[in-house]
């Protein structure tokens, strides 16, 4: 007997972003065991992770008409506060250039193609001079 | 006051969770609320309700023997608490409240 392997990019996104998402994997896991379309479970992983994205996980919702707030409120508030976003400093994260990244490009610019920084130069005085007509221009008409 | 209502998906889980009593965990529940209540489930909105659940003392959550057929991850069972039959019962009694006196509803469909 063969055992079908779920789809590992679907999983491994679903523990990246989704760090206590374990029995969801899981439970995703055993059902495309039983016959469940690879479409079926990226449809699963991406509705979870659009789930958690519009829900803020240390919300404090009561249910309507709760005379008590949930047991665990002060912790999530101290782990709120303490919460903080890392920092790419490598610059090998695929979200975005890091800092490291950003000094490696302006120092190939700098070594292969200097024009490039009187471009940019060239560039952003012609947008300040851009915006500096519009507002005397809007000025004029609304005087 | 201080009587908890239910959303009519967090009733939902709750009932299937109490029909399934010991094997109540995510696929599960989520199979229930298909089969029997008509409703498609994403499994990480039935989550996201039993998270709240939880977070309300409405459930309560064992993790259980990972399993080979669940790649090596465990279970998560739920249990719904005293607290949550409570909720159960009075988001019964507010709907059939509701439910008496509306004309429109005493007609039955041939």
């Amino acid at each position: 007997m063969t055992t079908r392997r779920p789809p590992r990019l679907a999983l491994a996104v679903l523990d990246r972003w989704l760090p206590d998402s374990s029995p969801l994997a899981g439970d995703l896991t055993e059902e495309f065991e039983r016959g469940r379309s690879r479409r079926w479970f990226w449809w699963q992983v991406l509705a979870a992770l659009g789930i958690a994205a519009f829900r803020r996980s240390d919300e404090i919702r009561p249910l309507r008409l709760v005379d008590l707030q949930p047991v665990d409120a002060q912790e999530r508030s101290r782990r709120r506060l303490l919460r903080f976003e890392p920092v790419p400093l490598t610059g090998t994260g695929l979200p975005g250039i890091g800092g490291l990244g950003v000094v490696a490009l302006a120092l190939l610019v700098t070594l292969l193609a200097p024009v490039l920084w009187f471009a940019l130069v060239a560039s952003m005085l012609a947008g300040i001079a851009l915006g500096v007509v519009i507002i005397a221009w809007h000025r004029r008409r609304a005087g | 006051m201080g009587r908890q209502l239910l959303t009519d998906f967090e009733l939902m889980i709750l009932l299937a969770a109490l029909r399934l009593g010991d094997e109540a965990y995510g696929v599960q529940i989520a199979r229930q609320i298909e089969e029997i209540g008509g409703r498609r489930v994403l499994l990480g909105a039935a989550y996201a309700a039993l998270d709240r659940l939880e977070a309300n003392g409405l459930v309560s959550s064992t993790i259980g023997n990972p399993t080979s057929e669940r790649g090596g991850r465990a279970r998560r069972y739920f249990r719904v608490t005293p607290r949550g039959l409570r909720a159960v019962r009075h988001t019964r009694d507010a709907l059939v409240a509701l439910w008496q006196g509306v004309p429109q509803l005493e007609e039955r469909s041939p």
